[in-house]
């Protein structure tokens, strides 16, 4: 009995540690700063184990069946706390107040445990012993979860089971108490039904924690999420909402299905159906495959190269049902050649002549993606297009990135190809630009391969005008050595971004 | 009760930490140095008698940038018939460089300035070597954006001179002191190369960086450490001992629009390559000169070589322990250069990575990225190179300390000091190789531009080491080895 009882000194030493490294390490993880987290956690949670043991003054009789009620409410908040500290991220605007409530609350209840355990050993055991023995088992407990925590739970179990796990210890202390102090108790058969009870819900917690973490990346954005990976490049993120799937990459939106069509349409077909007979037909990003599906239109093309880094998205977008019907199976299409690899020394390794370039590459928001705008991009795509071929360039917001959208366009034009930009009205994106290279003017197509939802060929010339807020503005040139785009477009986007 | 757990939450909260430092290990050790060539020839130890004679009109002693640029002046000018003599096993001197399956990474100097429409040669140099056409620099080989950040305040900032004017106060002598060094660049003497216009003596030479700052009522410590730091990375001397006129020099002399530098992943390594390429049958490495007779006989552990004019590129301080030729009085700076490789990169606060990331008030010059110049928009494994010059001791002493210190705890310093920045380094460094560059660069203390320039006492044994200028550049190097070409071939 006295080994028993001192064996769940050290269980509950370990409970009590796991619940507020928990704490101290999920707030770093979401919030960052884990010096400041750390701290202030740790600080709260023994304040509030002071607490407890003050109050545990003011409980008088029944201490076996009080301390058995707290083990279970230790259990309960403990083990849940790190999937309400998950929600409360996701779902409230007060994390902070939720997570030092939740450390409170646990350290007072940690802070009862000790001093009521004390009090039943004490009329067991001489004093001496029961001061040396639990603390001894209380250091060796902490000891314990202290090392688990960093090399096993953590890597092994993740946060929100790791919680859970210790939870049903502590449940699983108040069955065993129940057991052992069954004299005592006498015939209180529902405490043990409460234990059992406990130890149900927190099991079903364990099943259902991989749908916390799910949930809690679902609420960052409106719809349901039918698919998340982590590739080595990027955070892959579908989400569906009746006939609505939209894909984010690192939480940018990329495209809605309800408008794609017309992103992609406005696209490609002003450039390629004014290419007569082009054969050849690269594409440099683009691997969801819906600028490849418009270019599949084309009964002349006999090649299309897609060149993609990510090996992660274009599996995606050959594989998956819904993406599959979206993009009419355009990556699995035999005219289709997927390639995995970076575009800029991709094409700076490679020979091959295009009638029709497509460089579809997410916004220059940084200094590495910047490189795919700057002239020596351009200059080696330039290289690679045929005499009669033209280059499209995806080219942001001509709207909401004026400056950006005109340096893009300067950029493409010190090449020497003579540019021709343009835009298209897109609901999710709002008003989104173009911009068309080629060595030979620009005669905008006759007519447009049937099937189209969007664009008519009457309508192509209206594309090339641009109302009195979108005019060319002065902006300077974008080089590998200044990346001034990389600044216009951080600049523009934050007037506008709340 | 709370105090034991009070301990434990401290011990756990260590543990988390320790364990990310103990479980890595660390690869690398010294690379070669040619340090025990270097001491055989000062102790002047005994060498084998060569067991060949070979007759060669001219021979380069040393294959850094000035002995490579002799070489490729000669070659420019129709002489064909010469030996270039290498003491170490890699050619390229300052300009050395290395590769490992992350990247080409330099072993010492890794940029140079645009060159101004004056510097000539260089401009020559790099038209030959397609880096210059028409006019318009090849876009690659300028420094690409984000060229250079700062670690103060616990973040990284953009910019090393424009962020650290925090008071107005600061803002103000920036302001002054840009206003000094546009007067300098009037003057017409701070050029590049500087036989072009450095007088031979200067009021600006007799005091010191420091002692100009005071004299001009300069007191900003960030404008102090900006100059400090500066004449750290030229010259790996404090700014209190640093000739004004040479501090003034790393100002004035360069463009004031300057769109580089140009700069490759294995630094100025890439020129030594192209250098070498052409040089390549005319080069001997591992034969280190030990002894120049008179009448032009130049002796390496397996050949005599018999000349009719000798160029001496190599540093200067060598000529007294080789041949009858007094000591140059040139002290000379050390440095250690590490290279990391990194698997990942660590975290970090501020902006992202940049070509020249440099920490405020360490007392090593931070780090080059490696992979900058890469054309790819992602790059997971990297290698940095890690300057550490050693402005706050006498050469002397940290000579001593080059050649004491261990590997691992040079590594073990190299972790603290950008530590500061990078907090999980130690996670995603794979292996360090550390070079230790016992005799650098030359200093340009005070006094240094009316010091006297060993002669070879013949015109047909010329000097050519870029300490001849008293600051290390690669444009110096260029131009003393070409005007020592120059001198040899007017002789023969």
């Amino acid at each position: 009995m006295a080994f028993a009882l001192f064996v769940s000194v050290l269980l509950i030493a370990a409970c009590g540690l796991i619940y507020e490294l928990v704490a101290s390490a999920l707030a770093s993880y979401l919030l960052g700063d884990s010096i400041m987290q750390f701290s202030t956690v740790i600080g709260t949670y023994l304040f509030a184990m002071g607490i407890g043991s003050h109050l545990s003054r003011y409980i008088g009789r029944g201490l076996v069946a009080r301390f058995v009620s707290l083990e279970l409410l230790v259990a309960l908040v403990g083990g849940f706390s790190s999937t309400a500290l998950f929600l409360a991220f996701a779902y409230t605007q007060s994390f902070r107040l939720a997570l030092y409530l939740l450390v409170g609350a646990i350290g007072i209840l940690v802070g009862l445990e000790i001093p009521l355990l004390m009090r039943i050993l004490r009329d067991r055991f001489t004093f001496k012993d029961v001061i040396a023995s639990v603390l001894t088992f209380d250091y060796l407990g902490a000891l314990a979860a202290s090392i688990a925590f960093p090399l096993i739970l953590v890597p092994r179990l993740g946060m929100v089971r790791s919680a859970l796990l210790f939870g049903l210890i502590n449940a699983g202390v108040a069955l065993w108490a129940t057991m052992l102090f069954k004299d005592t108790l006498g015939g209180r058969r529902y405490l043990r039904a409460a234990c059992v009870a406990v130890i149900v819900l927190l099991t079903m917690g364990m099943v259902g924690a991989e749908r916390v973490t799910n949930l809690a990346e679902t609420s960052l954005y409106a719809d349901d999420v039918i698919f998340a990976r982590t590739s080595r490049y990027q955070r892959i993120v579908l989400t569906a909402w009746r006939n609505d799937l939209r894909l984010f990459l690192n939480s940018h939106l990329q495209f809605s299905s309800r408008d794609e069509y017309r992103y992609h349409e406005a696209l490609i077909h002003p450039g390629l159906a004014a290419v007569p007979n082009a054969r050849h037909v690269l594409v440099l990003g683009g691997g969801d495959g819906l600028a490849v599906r418009e270019i599949l239109r084309y009964p002349s093309v006999d090649s299309v190269t897609l060149v993609d880094l990510d090996p992660a998205m274009t599996t995606l977008f050959s594989t998956h049902p819904r993406l599959v019907a979206l993009n009419g199976g355009s990556l699995t299409n035999r005219r289709v050649h997927v390639v995995n690899a970076d575009a800029f020394v991709w094409l700076d390794r490679n020979e091959g002549m295009y009638d029709f370039i497509v460089v579809d590459f997410p916004d220059p928001s940084n200094y590495s993606v910047g490189k795919l705008y700057t002239t020596a991009f351009y200059r080696l795509v330039a290289k690679h297009l045929s005499q009669n071929g033209y280059v499209v360039v995806q080219s942001t917001s001509p709207m909401f990135a004026r400056r950006s959208y005109w340096s893009i366009v300067r950029t493409l034009g010190e090449t020497g190809l003579t540019t021709f930009p343009y835009h298209a009205y897109v609901p999710s994106f709002g008003e989104w630009g173009f911009v068309l290279g080629g060595t030979r003017p620009y005669v905008p197509p006759e007519s447009l391969p049937s099937g189209l939802k969007f664009l008519t060929a009457d309508a192509v010339p209206e594309l090339f005008e641009f109302p009195a807020d979108m005019q060319p503005v002065v902006a300077a040139t974008n080089h590998l050595n200044d990346q001034v785009l990389v600044r216009y477009y951080e600049q523009e986007w934050a007037e506008i971004n709340r | 009760m709370t105090l034991s757990r009070r301990s434990f939450l401290f011990a756990s909260a260590a543990l988390i930490g320790l364990r990310r430092k103990t479980n890595r290990p660390l690869a690398g050790g010294f690379a070669d140095d040619n340090m025990s060539v270097g001491h055989r020839i000062r102790d002047a130890a005994s060498w084998p008698t060569p067991s060949r004679v070979v007759r060669t009109p001219i021979v380069i002693v040393g294959a850094g940038i000035a002995g490579l640029s002799a070489g490729w002046r000669l070659l420019k000018r129709g002489h064909s018939d010469f030996v270039i003599l290498e003491l170490g096993d890699q050619a390229g001197g300052n300009a050395r460089w290395g590769q490992n399956e992350v990247s080409a990474y330099p072993w010492a100097a890794h940029y140079v300035p645009v060159p101004g429409p004056n510097a000539t040669l260089v401009r020559e140099l790099f038209t030959d070597l397609g880096v210059l056409h028409n006019g318009v620099w090849e876009e690659r080989a300028l420094c690409f954006a984000p060229k250079e950040r700062l670690f103060i305040n616990g973040e990284w900032r953009p910019g090393l001179d424009s962020v650290i004017g925090l008071t107005g106060r600061d803002r103000a002598e920036f302001k002054r002191f840009d206003d000094e060094v546009l007067a300098a660049r009037a003057t017409g003497q701070f050029t590049i190369p500087m036989a072009l216009g450095a007088p031979a003596s200067s009021p600006l030479d007799t005091m010191s960086v420091t002692q100009w700052l005071a004299a001009k009522g300069f007191t900003s410590p960030a404008l102090r450490w900006y100059l400090d730091y500066a004449c750290r990375d030229d010259f790996g001397a404090s700014a209190s001992v640093t000739s004004a006129w040479a501090g003034l020099h790393y100002f004035a002399a360069r463009e004031p629009e300057d769109p580089g530098p140009l700069t490759w992943p294995e630094g100025n390594g890439w020129i030594a390559r192209a250098l070498i390429s052409r040089l390549e049958s005319r080069l001997h490495r591992s034969s280190p000169v030990y002894h120049i007779a008179p009448g032009y006989r130049v002796f390496t552990p397996d050949t005599e070589y018999r000349a009719e004019a000798v160029i001496f590129a190599a540093p200067s301080f060598l000529a007294s322990h080789i041949m009858d030729a007094p000591r140059a009085s040139y002290e000379y700076s050390p440095w250690l250069v590490a290279n990391l490789t990194l698997d990942r990169w660590p975290k970090e606060t501020g902006v992202g990575p940049a070509w020249d990331n440099v920490i405020f008030n360490s007392p090593a010059l931070g780090y080059v990225v490696a992979t900058h110049q890469d054309l790819r928009t992602n790059i997971e494994r990297t290698v940095w190179t890690y300057y550490r010059s050693f402005a706050e001791y006498t050469p002397a002493v940290a000579r001593r300390m080059l050649a004491e210190t261990s590997w691992r705890d040079w590594a073990d310093s190299i972790f603290a000091d950008l530590g500061e920045a990078h907090p999980d380094l130690r996670d995603c460094v794979s292996r360090i190789d550390i070079m230790r560059h016992a005799h650098a660069m030359v200093r340009p203390t005070v006094g240094f531009l009316g010091r006297p320039h060993p002669t070879g006492g013949t015109p047909r044994l010329v000097y050519a080491n870029s300490d001849l200028s008293g600051v290390s550049l690669f444009e110096e190097a260029q131009f003393r080895g070409v005007a020592a070409a120059d001198q040899v071939i007017a002789q023969l």
